[in-house]
């Protein structure tokens, strides 16, 4: 008897540790999985298992602004012993318009953009949105059929968006982890990202320690990034008129480091609790290269020209991040906060709320809801006036501005066999924010200048378990 | 003031320490933390999903993770 609790308790505990995430995964005791009232509780450190996951993503802006459609895949296989080897793979294909930066006006607005030389696979064309080619003078040493730009018109009283926007991004991530000696866990991973302008690099390591019979576990993860971008048209000169002629140099990079400090506690029976401290650092080129601002009449509150915007070349972000998951058996309800502040002057705010409920064994509904809310950068600027001078930094994009971001949603997932789940989740997301600043000009008064985006997106995935 | 302010830090974080030896279930209390939905990221796929919508319309990002998103869509 003693020896069958003994062997009871052993297995038991291997449930025991407490859980980071996919990346952080815990050790504790060898055991086999237990069986419990489901069909899905044999998860945690310990427990031979492994997820095969396959996704997709739809998002769809409204306004006719940016579609993307992204298929991913993900494997994580976990040892008995406590290893972890991970596998991602995401595809993303994203078309549509992206407001340009500038502010709309009472009079028809035309921009000059540069496009990619012959020989090239740019698809912009004049059925891509309302573009143009147009034929620019060469450049010394140019064949004249090489020294191409687009251009696009856009009518009185709209907001102006760059219709000829279209990219796809491959990415690729992988991870290792493991026990070694008295720590609970050391690993390291990777990832690369490349689309047509833009291509990302990371690198990470992290450790974990479980104490406390393992209801407590503290974890460290670093994190570096080498980004680079090269824009359609090279380089532009930050705050300088937008033009469709080909700029020097055709890339600039940044540099990120960061870290994340950890720590997940198992509550109650029921509550599990995750604090994190994040701090991050990016040096290096920061600006949206597509993206204008607009210089205005300073009485009419006309366009006069656009400029190329400008941000710092050095940013420093920090974050603190609470989630709490509390298991009632038929429900499971998360709530995070998020406190996020950087050197730009942005501060920003989180609160996210979802409830799980169980409809029997084999299906579930969980609503959600998030609420954001967001500062502007200190060098955010709706417009600059004429009259006075350029500043050192400034931005349009609204991501930068002040807002707040409402998502409701919902998901369904249906238990399909003992291992695998089909699940289906919609999201609608809504950006509110102020579109009659109090230095609003002329015909800028009657114009609404908060450019926020309206997004609808949906996946369905898929979730296979195999022990 | 500095000085104080460390020992402030130092002892908030030894009581938080000393808290968290009391808290949380015996082993065989753990059943529900074993359950699927319970594991931190029991979905990833849609995590990395809402963050890099997020981090493509908002200046935020991290918090659960790293920051940044590793694309250019910020």
């Amino acid at each position: 008897m003693k020896k069958r609790r003994g062997h009871i308790r052993e297995n038991l505990s291997a449930f025991s540790a407490s859980l980071l995430a996919a990346t952080i995964a815990t050790h504790a005791d060898k055991a086999a999985a237990q069986p419990y009232d489901s069909v899905d509780d044999n998860y945690g450190p310990g427990v031979a298992y492994s997820q095969f996951d396959n996704a997709l993503l739809v998002y769809k802006e409204a306004g006719g602004r940016v579609t993307a459609i992204e298929p991913a895949s993900d494997l994580s296989v976990h040892g008995a012993s406590g290893q972890q080897l991970s596998l991602g793979f995401v595809f993303d294909s994203i078309s549509g318009a992206t407001p340009n930066g500038a502010v709309p006006s009472n009079l028809a607005q035309t921009f000059l953009t540069p496009l990619k030389a012959v020989g090239s696979t740019t698809t912009v064309t004049t059925a891509s949105g309302g573009s143009t080619v147009i034929q620019l003078p060469p450049s010394p040493g140019q064949i004249a059929a090489a020294a191409l730009g687009r251009q696009y018109i856009v009518p009185p009283n709209v907001l102006p968006m760059d219709r000829g926007f279209r990219d796809r991004r491959w990415a690729f991530t992988f991870g290792w982890s493991q026990p070694v000696g008295r720590i609970s866990e050391l690993g390291f991973g990777g990832g690369y990202s490349t689309e047509r302008d833009y291509r990302a690099i990371s690198a990470n390591v992290h450790a974990a320690q479980n104490f406390n019979s393992d209801n407590t576990t503290i974890s460290f993860a670093l994190n570096t990034e080498f980004d680079s971008s090269f824009p359609y048209g090279g380089i532009p000169t930050p705050l300088t008129e937008m033009n469709a002629q080909w700029k020097s140099p055709t890339s600039r990079d940044k540099t990120q480091i960061g870290f994340v400090l950890g720590l997940t506690e198992v509550m109650t029976r029921h509550w599990l609790m995750q604090l994190n401290y994040s701090f991050d650092t990016q040096d290096g080129y920061q600006n949206d290269p597509y993206r204008v601002i607009s210089v205005v009449d300073p009485v009419s509150g006309t366009p006069t020209s656009n400029l190329y915007e400008n941000r710092p070349g050095h940013r420093l972000t920090q974050s603190l991040y609470w989630d709490n998951k509390i298991d009632y058996g038929p429900t499971v309800t998360e709530f995070s906060l998020r406190y996020f502040t950087d050197s730009w002057g942005i501060s920003s705010k989180t609160a996210e709320l979802s409830e799980r409920i169980h409809l029997g064994r084999k299906l579930y509904i969980e609503p959600n809801v998030r609420w954001y809310q967001q500062s502007a950068a200190n060098f955010y600027h709706y417009f600059l006036v004429g009259a006075a001078p350029l500043p050192t930094y400034a931005t349009s994009d609204t991501r930068l501005g002040q807002f707040t971001g409402i998502t409701y949603g919902g998901k369904i997932g249906f238990n399909v066999t003992g291992n695998t789940e089909l699940y289906v989740r919609g999201q609608y997301y809504q950006q509110t924010g102020n579109g009659h600043p109090a230095n609003a000009v002329g015909q800028l008064r009657q114009q609404d200048l908060f450019a926020g985006t309206n997004a609808t997106f949906g996946m369905i995935g898929l979730t296979w378990d195999f022990h | 003031m500095k000085k104080t302010n460390r020992f402030a830090i130092v002892f908030v974080c030894a009581a938080a320490c000393s808290a968290c030896a009391s808290l949380g279930p015996k082993p065989w209390d753990k059943d529900l933390m074993a359950r699927h939905e319970m594991q931190v990221d029991p979905y990833p796929l849609q995590t990395a999903a809402d963050e890099h919508v997020y981090f493509s319309k908002e200046a935020s990002s991290g918090g659960r993770g790293f920051a940044g998103g590793g694309c250019g869509c910020n």
